[in-house]
């Protein structure tokens, strides 16, 4: 029980450390500017381009879609910001010299970053009602959440995953620019699966997002939880699997570092 | 004034070379408007294949603006955070023409995106494609030039005076590309927003360059936009000449210089 206890200290406590230590130096107003108005503006550029592309009757296609692809800001920037960090601010060789749970401090650098991306992705839609008049009328409310916490949970599984990358180089911010940009163009955020060749259609979805913004799609315009259900069952599995694959390697660089002596070399 | 180019081209040397190992730089210049030039290629030649030269022109505007946005903000600032700028401001030559080198540098290395999004179209995607008014779009290549170097020469100092304003900067990327009609005209645009777009000179490169390699352009629409360029650019240049005067006066008078 007391380990078990002790477990949940690790988890929540750096989770919630981990956030401050890559936000606290924010104030308020470049916060704003980050978090609400950048996004309005991905928004507004690509639902426009959408429009002016294939009429005013697609613009709820891109506003939707860029909504919930907003959630790569916190599952990739943020999470990825949180275990690197580690390494930039020299904390990693504690972090590895302690007895904590591997996994569960692996884990917990995700947390937080999933309620602020679900939070950034409910300003997303909100602007897209206000502004670009998607409907939710027809929404399943429930089911809507539960769809931007999987596309979420599922994109901080790429996030963890390139936060072990930058635990091997220093170039991080030229790897999340791109990941977040060939998210942008390949999850069907902006164009229409259909349209790419099949090879990249089969490559879409191998990636976070791709069925969380079919998924969304398909709830914001009418469809049940049953209906979206296999779609999100997907979404669930592949950020499992980045989950794994990040913990893996997560687990090889601890050892291989501590045993080549090179914990805080690139 | 001799001496005044010889720092110039001394500057646009050095960071021609720290930009083109900079990946951050290589990301906004090259991936970022390929990647850009992709999207608008699936969103916009399904229905019409002509518009091939409309998304080079626009992705690589879009290129331009990322560069300029981004170094312009921290040409100064990295001076700074390096512990630098005492140095630069305290030696003979202004920090302006240190910062023009500087923007002149990215300007050139920005015109790359428009290259290779124009490579990407015709060599990957296989469009054809030509440029309709080849004389006039190249005289237009060339007055941006300076447009977008005044542009620059008012946001490395206003950023610099102005520190807060920097966490703004991710905000400010999109704006452009809305207002600047760099991939879409701004006649989708509310009106109120036209006047915005009017004093932007991004909008008027973008307008004439869409014009000229689509064929559009009547003489009196290219006068129109080098004529708007050269006015805004002369606008931009007083408008730095005062902030300059600002950082300099931090720096020598009040002492504030890295405390801005």
């Amino acid at each position: 029980m007391k380990s078990l206890s002790n477990s949940m200290r690790i988890f929540l406590g750096g989770a919630v450390l981990s956030y401050k230590a890559l936000f606290r130096w924010f104030r308020l107003e470049p916060y704003i500017a980050t978090k609400i108005i950048a996004p309005l503006n991905q928004i507004l550029f690509f639902t426009l381009l959408g429009s002016f592309a294939t009429g005013r009757d697609t613009a709820s296609f891109y506003a939707i879609g860029n909504a919930i692809q907003l959630t790569a800001m916190s599952g990739i920037y943020g999470v990825t910001m949180s275990i690197g960090g580690e390494r930039n601010e020299g904390t990693l060789i504690y972090l590895f010299g302690s007895p904590a749970n591997r996994l569960l401090t692996f884990l917990g650098r995700a947390l937080v970053h999933i309620l602020d991306g679900m939070i950034g992705v409910v300003i997303g839609l909100t602007w897209t009602g206000l502004l670009l008049g998607v409907d939710f009328s027809r929404a399943d409310l429930p089911a809507l959440g539960l769809t931007i916490l999987i596309a979420t949970v599922s994109t901080s599984g790429l996030g963890l995953l390139m936060g072990c990358v930058s635990l091997v180089t220093v170039n991080v911010m030229f790897i999340n620019n791109t990941i977040y940009f060939l998210l942008l163009v390949f999850s069907g955020a902006n164009v229409p699966l259909a349209n790419f060749p099949t090879w990249v259609q089969h490559a879409a979805y191998a990636l976070p997002l791709t069925r969380g913004i079919q998924a969304a799609r398909l709830v914001i315009s009418g469809s049940s939880l049953g209906e979206v259900a296999p779609l999100l069952t997907g979404e669930a599995l592949i950020g499992v699997v980045y989950v794994l694959i990040g913990y893996v390697l997560f687990s090889w660089f601890e050892v291989t570092a501590k045993r080549r002596g090179t914990l805080e070399a690139y | 004034m001799i001496a005044n180019l010889r720092v110039v081209l001394t500057t646009f040397e050095l960071d021609v070379k720290q930009q083109a190992v900079d990946l951050f730089m290589i990301f906004g210049v090259v991936i970022q408007p390929l990647l850009i030039a992709i999207m608008a290629i699936y969103m916009l030649l399904e229905r019409d294949p002509s518009r091939g030269i409309y998304v080079v022109v626009g992705s690589g505007m879009t290129g331009l603006w990322t560069s300029l946005l981004f170094r312009g903000t921290f040409n100064i600032n990295a001076e700074r955070f390096m512990g630098t700028l005492e140095g630069i401001v305290a030696s003979p030559s202004s920090l302006a023409t240190v910062v023009m080198g500087k923007t002149l540098a990215s300007v050139t290395l920005s015109f790359l995106s428009m290259i290779f999004s124009y490579g990407l179209a015709s060599i990957v995607f296989r469009f054809p494609l030509t440029i309709a008014q080849p004389l006039p779009f190249f005289v237009s290549l060339l007055v941006t030039i300076p447009a977008f170097i005044s542009f620059g020469l008012l946001i490395s100092p206003l950023m610099a005076v102005n520190l807060s304003l920097s966490g703004w900067v991710n905000a400010l990327e999109y704006p452009m590309y809305i207002l600047g009609g760099f991939l879409f005209p701004i006649l989708l645009l509310p009106d109120w927003s036209n006047p915005l777009s009017y004093v932007l000179a991004p909008y008027w490169a973008a307008r004439v360059l869409h014009a000229t390699s689509s064929g559009s352009a009547t003489l009196s629409d290219i006068l129109l936009s080098w004529g708007m360029m050269l006015v805004l650019s002369g606008i931009y240049m007083a408008a730095s000449y005062r902030l300059f005067r600002i950082v300099l006066h931090r720096a020598r008078v009040e002492a504030t210089l890295s405390m801005m």
